[in-house]
């Protein structure tokens, strides 16, 4: 028997089906968004609702600030999130991989991270878990990202998104740096903005893989675990060469700390392990840009191949729990890894607003 | 019931809205007419296109005038060298859509330069006719064709490249000069 429409659960089934039909979730139930919610994002920024915030030419769309609030709303953020959607979206918009991104067999996910005291007022989680789920900021902050694609760009999967496989979390990575635990300064003040403020950055990253090293105290040792996984042939599709960062556990990264090792310390001596020989690459079927012979012979065969594009260019972040000495690797999609600027959160600042 | 739901798809910029598609005027044949190519940088991408230009100068009687590459996969390519292939060639072909913004984009190039006026053909791996028919139903040609090939295009030798470039020959000759090919019924 199926229940009358009447109750207000009821109702609200009804309403979250309602946008089924209409073809406007990524698979989850979404929030119906309603005018007074715009009305309450938009009262979070001194944006206007009409702004165009971003547009594919060649898909004749463009994504304005309110829409981006009705997105928003539906991800599940509540209005006071929004001017860290925007500050994403931003981020992630300068991002130059995202203008092929969306439709890209790749697939890529959005890697949000934010820094500043605004963790700790909207709970973004840093710490046990950060790459979740179970926080709402985290969670709901780079759906938003994932539903203005789909619903503003009109990019959905099969059709003009071509993922081949695409990848765990797309549109549900977004992390709050444990600047806290961090022996370095915050990913925002390499990104440009200045320590204490809140601030965005984002990349594309194509997957994330674990490196778990609990067996040694050796700085050395550990730097030798990331550099073998950020070398990862697979992850190279061939051209100049690949790309990685890390996103270091608190234990990790205090290790290093105490070792000495800045954050450009670690990022150098990772660009410079991060190789393999010519002749690994080319047993895999991917010598062809990795030196001047294609035949893997003897003479030119031991030559190393650098992974990495640059030691500034590998990306490197502290996130998670200190309760063991675990790290990710992750992959920036495209050979930028990231841009390397990160974008300062925008607040409302009149209490007057012209629409 | 729910229209205070805000429909999450709806831009107050106002979308562009594209007209529906009228194809260029086709030619009776290709013979001594002047062809232009319009590679992306896909790999093969080029070598597929100058085989193609081999083909219909040496069976076709054509003249290649122009071999265009477009900067950026993602995009169309830029209005000057539209332009250019428009006002110097008869008709053109583009490619290779083997990818997944790639071929939503060749699709878009060869519907500009129809409205431009210039027959064009565009070259889709099989893999992404989904892509494909999405970009043309948004540009206003839901029933636009193209010519496709086995997918991947972008792994082939030399050899490969010149015998799928052989298989599409037909097709391309057909989509430039029979109107009823081009966007099917």
């Amino acid at each position: 028997m199926t229940a009358p429409v009447t109750g207000p659960v009821e109702q609200a089934k009804a309403a979250i089906e309602y946008c089924y039909a209409q073809g406007w979730t990524d698979g989850l139930p979404v929030v119906p968004a309603t005018s007074a919610d715009i009305e309450a994002c938009l009262a979070t920024t001194d944006a206007d609702g009409a702004e165009v915030i971003g547009s594919v030419p060649h898909l004749g769309r463009s994504v304005t600030v309110a829409q981006a609030a009705a997105n928003a709303i539906m991800a599940g953020c509540q209005p006071d999130y929004f001017p860290i959607v925007l500050a994403a979206w931003q981020a992630v918009r300068q991002e130059r991989a995202s203008r092929g991104a969306w439709q890209s067999t790749s697939g890529p996910a959005p890697l949000i991270v934010v820094n500043g005291p605004v963790r700790a007022r909207l709970g973004i989680n840093s710490r046990g878990g950060v790459f979740g789920p179970g926080f709402r900021a985290n969670m709901t902050i780079p759906r938003a990202i994932g539903l203005i694609v789909r619903n503003g760009f009109g990019v959905r999967p099969q059709q003009l998104e071509q993922a081949t496989q695409g990848l765990p979390g797309r549109w549900s990575i977004c992390l709050g740096e444990n600047e806290e635990m961090s022996p370095w300064p915050p990913l925002s003040v390499v990104g440009g903005v200045p320590a204490g403020s809140d601030a965005v950055s984002a990349m594309l990253i194509r997957t994330c893989e674990y490196v778990d090293n609990r067996s040694t105290d050796s700085a050395e040792a550990v730097l030798h675990d990331f550099a073998d996984s950020l070398a990862r042939i697979g992850a190279y599709v061939g051209g100049p060469h690949s790309s990685g960062g890390l996103v270091l556990g608190p234990e990790h990264a205090q290790l290093l700390g105490n070792a000495g090792y800045s954050r450009s310390d670690v990022q150098q001596w990772l660009f410079e392990h991060a190789v393999r020989s010519r002749a690994e690459m080319i047993a895999a079927g991917k010598g062809e840009h990795t030196g001047p012979a294609e035949d893997g012979t003897a003479e030119d065969g031991d030559q190393p191949f650098a992974l990495m594009p640059a030691a500034a260019d590998i990306p490197i972040l502290v996130a998670g729990a200190a309760n063991a000495a675990m790290s990710m690797v992750f992959r920036p999609f495209g050979w930028a890894a990231w841009s390397g600027k990160s974008v300062p959160v925008a607040y409302r600042t009149s209490a007057e607003k012209v629409h | 019931m729910f229209d205070s739901i805000i429909d999450p798809t709806v831009s107050q910029a106002n979308p562009t809205e594209y007209d529906r598609l009228v194809l260029a005027a086709r030619p009776e044949s290709l013979s001594g007419l002047r062809l232009g190519l319009l590679a992306n940088t896909k790999r093969n991408a080029e070598q597929f296109l100058d085989e193609v230009g081999q083909l219909l100068a040496g069976q076709h009687g054509m003249q290649v005038v122009l071999a265009m590459k477009k900067p950026d996969i993602t995009s169309t390519a830029p209005e000057l060298t539209l332009a250019e292939l428009s006002a110097e060639c008869d008709v053109v072909v583009i490619g290779v859509g083997d990818c997944g913004s790639c071929s939503a984009s060749a699709v878009a190039d060869g519907i500009l330069l129809e409205q431009a006026g210039t027959p064009s053909a565009v070259i889709v791996t099989e893999a992404f006719t989904v892509s494909a028919d999405a970009m043309a139903e948004l540009r206003g040609a839901p029933r636009y064709r193209y010519v496709t090939v086995p997918h991947p295009v972008a792994n082939l030798t030399p050899d490969g490249v010149r015998s799928r470039a052989a298989q599409a020959r037909s097709a391309i000759v057909g989509l430039l000069t029979e109107p009823a090919m081009a966007v099917s019924a």
